[in-house]
């Protein structure tokens, strides 16, 4: 077992350390963030895995806020006629009483430093290049670890990437990377490794494996939120409600319709947020548009006709295929034949009695309410926007998705994937309907083909 | 290792629980599971291996360990009771086959009843291989909406669809039932030949054929047809001779009954035995191949939250440096003695920001200072000519830190009056409050006055 790779993040105050850490652990509670000058003022670790090998581990710092002053400190700390190195002169100094008093926060990002293998040096890539921040990689450099600058906040406007990038090569760091904490670029992570790998040579296996587990998790991920998207627009589609055709019944049903679907969508919010570890309140659908409602068109929908036929005559073929119901009584010829009929009606009979049970509330003049095709996009394109989202996002963020309708007027258009037709007519399919059989095997068929149709269309 | 510990559950079983916990928990949402998870952490070993010992933890806790066993026994009891039943028809069949010994034994008569339905079934058996999509298939359903039936508890209520729906996976339900079907034939029919043996062997049998519509050379072309096969196995094939004479009485010899005998237990051995032994062993095959790749869907939203509470990618270590009880805080002041004059001084502006601003002549300005030599100069100029108000601008987009607010005091303490100027943000650019906020906080701890206009007229004169 390889022992894991040590890393203090360390930086001036406020420049995001504690973000970054949050980001990279995919761990929104970790620490504490705020807009104030030294929120931390301990040293907090956490430690990344794969497949329960521990395989870095890193340490959050107190922010660096004198560093002027510490620089000042540490060269006087010569005696005459000596010449320390890096190294020798901190341990002089954290040996010294000022290492507990005015430059105790300093103190312990450098005992920090030094029991590590390397430092990220965190940078607000808004900040000027000022002369504290030169300090800073001063001092830091005295600890004689690799250093790799990461730039944070390079997603905001006024950001001086370039200015930084040639600071830093005059300070001999030529190695650099971008990493917004809040909008972390989809490779940033690899990229975050990638240079730590040129640091560090030897921790390069354990890196590697770092950045192969991630795009693994990625993906595994993204599967699994299609899926969370398949099951609520399936649920969705098939979701019916029986109502007797009187108008304020009617509005009634709707607003019913409307809610439970709201409610749906909701939930679908919740299991994505949880899917990639952020807060509950990290997202909200925002409000449908009314729905009107299809009316009871479903009964005669071709796919319902199809189910019929195909049901019947895959109970026969069923009935004979197991054989078991005539097999087991082999004595008695009649006795078999009216045991393979039983079964075979036995397979049939809970499509026909439904089906049944709409014909006759058809004929006592009731309507089925479903939910209209442009709200199934719509939920569908919500929702997969949500997921881009929730992909792109850093766990340093604190503002809250709101999910909306969207204003460009070509969404209510376009073909719905066939799943969804097929669903509409299985009202067995939805979690919403009583009485909803969430096993078929037929359901989980059409489920996975919806959830990489989803897929395909990233 | 204790002496009552139960048997180690099988692959199937550790699986078929976890699938079945796997949809209890989405049906009825996440079960409290923390200590669960802290033995399960403890065992260690790859994901799918630590959701099915958290599964089977659960299920012990919760009963669903009892009623899968329970659901064992069930199947045990019943596949004896097939076992049975298998033997009964066997040996009813061979009974009603060749009849009390009476009568002659009609040979074709007695074959039909013998394989006829065997081969009726096979070929359904087969039929609905090709055709049917369903991997349950009805019985299967059957089995399904019994089992919805008889589930008295809601803990043992996903146990029959958690198994449909894991062997559906690998559409393995077709070959268990299949393994199950072909091997209950096959013990019907060793059973059959068994007692058809035993009868044969102590009872006196005549064997004749009887048509009305076909001629004798039609019986002996069928007959030995179907003997040929049996032939090649060692099984005797009556001669032609025979199977004529056959035709018109039962013959007394000895050695046509031999023939006859023979003949019928090859037929029943070659087409009936031999094929679905053949076809159990391809079953099982089938289902042991698919057994061995069934493995839990790591991609089902279920399991993926539950990844990261059972293999954790990231954890927290703890805090290993604990906090202060109080920071250093930096102090200002005011110098009293002989000051004059009035001075305007910037610290750490942003180098694109355009300074200094139009000044009246009696104000001198002691432009921007950032680095430590800029630092040391300023404050070795103000010891030697302390100035009597000091305005130190800012700029609130940084960092109120310590460093900087220990140089405000500094730089006050060499002033017999200071002010701070929190200078407005460039065009176009907005104040973050929250830091303008922080800004003032830290000031008036310095205990230093502070204002976001330019008081330029206090500087020039020592009054507002």
């Amino acid at each position: 077992m390889t022992k894991p790779l040590k890393l203090a993040v360390v930086g001036h105050t406020n420049v995001g350390k504690t973000s970054l850490l949050r980001t990279l652990t995919r761990d929104v509670g970790f620490g504490e963030v705020s807009h104030r000058p030294s929120t931390t003022r301990h040293v907090e670790g956490a430690r990344l895995s794969v497949d329960g090998e521990a395989l870095l581990e890193l340490y959050d710092t107190p922010g660096l806020e004198d560093a002027i002053a510490l620089l000042d400190y540490l060269e006087r700390l010569d005696r005459p006629g000596e010449r320390l190195d890096g190294p020798a002169r901190l341990s002089r100094f954290l040996d010294g009483s000022e290492a507990r008093q005015r430059f105790e926060q300093e103190a312990k990002v450098l005992r920090q430093l030094l029991a590590s293998d390397a430092g990220l040096y965190v940078i607000d890539a808004r900040e000027p290049v000022l002369a504290k921040y030169r300090d800073e990689l001063a001092v830091l450099s005295m600890c004689g670890r690799p250093l790799l600058p990461v730039l944070n906040f390079v997603s905001s406007s006024q950001h001086r990437e370039q200015e930084w990038r040639e600071a830093l090569a005059r300070l001999g760091l030529h190695a650099l990377v971008c990493f917004d904490s809040v909008a972390p670029p989809l490779d940033g992570e690899r990229r975050l490794y990638d240079s730590l790998a040129l640091l560090l040579e030897k921790a390069r296996p354990q890196l590697q494996r770092l950045i192969d587990d991630h795009q693994a998790q990625r993906q595994l991920r993204r599967s699994s939120g299609a899926r969370l998207i398949a099951e609520l627009l399936l649920d969705c589609a098939a979701y019916r409600r029986s109502v007797a055709a009187q108008s304020t019944l009617e509005q009634g049903a709707i607003r019913d319709l409307h809610q439970s679907i709201r409610q749906r969508e909701q939930r679908s919010v919740e299991a994505l947020l949880r899917l990639y570890a952020f807060r509950q309140d990290d997202a909200k659908a925002g409000d449908l548009p009314l729905l009107d409602g299809r009316w009871g068109d479903d009964l005669f929908n071709p796919e319902t006709l199809k189910q019929l036929g195909v049901k019947v005559g895959g109970g026969m073929a069923a009935g004979a295929a197991t054989g078991v119901g005539v097999d087991l009584l082999v004595g008695g010829i009649t006795l078999g034949a009216a045991a393979a009929l039983g079964a075979l009606i036995g397979g049939s009979a809970q499509t026909l009695r439904s089906y049944g049970e709409r014909l006759k509330g058809k004929l006592k003049g009731q309507r089925e309410l479903s939910v209209d095709d442009a709200v199934l996009r719509l939920l569908a394109l919500r929702q997969q926007r949500l997921l881009h989202a929730l992909e792109a996002r850093g766990h340093a963020a604190v503002d809250a998705i709101t999910l909306l309708t969207p204003q460009d007027a070509s969404w209510p258009e376009g073909k719905l994937p066939d799943a969804l037709h097929k669903a509409r007519a299985h009202p067995e399919w939805s979690s919403l309907n009583p009485a909803a059989q969430l096993q078929q095997s037929e359901r989980e068929l059409q489920l996975n083909a919806l959830a990489s149709a989803l897929l395909k269309v990233d | 290792m204790r002496p009552l510990e139960p048997p180690r559950p099988s692959r199937l079983q550790r699986l078929w629980l976890s699938e079945t916990i796997r949809l209890r928990e989405e049906y009825a949402g996440p079960l409290e599971d923390s200590e669960i998870i802290r033995h399960t952490q403890a065992q260690g070993g790859a994901l799918g291996e630590r959701i099915q010992t958290r599964a089977w933890l659960l299920g012990e806790r919760d009963g669903q360990v009892q009623a899968l066993q329970h659901w064992l026994q069930g199947a045990r009891l019943a596949g004896l009771l097939l076992v049975l039943l298998a033997i009964l028809s066997g040996s009813g069949l061979a009974v009603a086959a060749l009849g009390d010994g009476l009568r002659p034994v009609n040979v074709f008569w007695a074959l039909g009843s013998l394989l006829g339905l065997n081969l009726i079934l096979l070929l359904g058996w087969a039929l609905g291989l090709l055709l049917s999509r369903d991997g349950a298939g009805v019985l299967g359903h059957l089995w399904l909406w019994l089992s919805a039936k008889l589930a008295r508890d809601a803990q043992a209520a996903q146990l029959a669809p958690a198994l449909l729906l894991m062997l559906q996976r690998q559409r393995l339900s077709r070959w268990g039932l299949g393994a199950l079907v072909h091997g209950f034939w096959l013990l019907t029919l060793l059973t059959a030949l068994l007692t058809l043996l035993a009868l044969l062997a102590t009872r006196r049998y005549g064997f004749v054929w009887e048509s009305t519509l076909l001629g004798g050379d039609s019986f002996i072309a069928l007959t030995q047809a179907l003997g040929s096969l049996p032939a090649l196995l060692g099984f005797s094939l009556p001669d032609a001779e025979l199977i004529r004479a056959s035709g018109d009485s039962a013959l007394a010899n000895e050695s046509a009954r031999l023939s006859w005998a023979g003949w019928l237990a090859g037929v029943l051995v070659v087409y009936g035995l031999l094929p679905r032994l053949g076809l159990l062993l391809f079953c099982l095959w089938r289902w042991r191949r698919g057994c061995a790749a069934l493995s839990l869907d790591l991609n089902l939203p279920g399991y993926s939250l539950l990844r990261e509470r059972l293999q954790p990618s990231s954890e927290r270590l703890g805090v290993c440096d604990a906090a202060p009880t109080h920071l250093h805080q930096p102090l200002a002041g005011h110098n009293a003695f002989d000051s004059q004059g009035a001075l305007l001084v910037a610290v750490e502006l942003d180098p694109q920001r355009s300074w200094p601003p139009a000044l009246p002549n009696s104000i001198s300005n002691a432009g921007v200072i950032d680095s430590r030599e800029q630092r040391k100069q300023l404050l070795d100029q103000l010891s030697r000519f302390p100035p009597a108000r000091l305005l130190i601008a800012c700029d609130p987009r940084r960092s109120p830190d310590r460093g900087s607010l220990a140089l405000l005091g500094e730089l006050a303490r060499s002033a017999t009056a200071t002010r701070i100027w929190l200078l407005p943000p460039p065009p176009g650019e907005a104040l973050d409050s929250a830091r303008l906020g922080d800004w003032h906080r830290a000031l008036e701890q310095l205990q230093l006055v502070h204002s976001d206009s330019a008081p330029f007229s206090w500087l020039e004169h020592g009054h507002d």
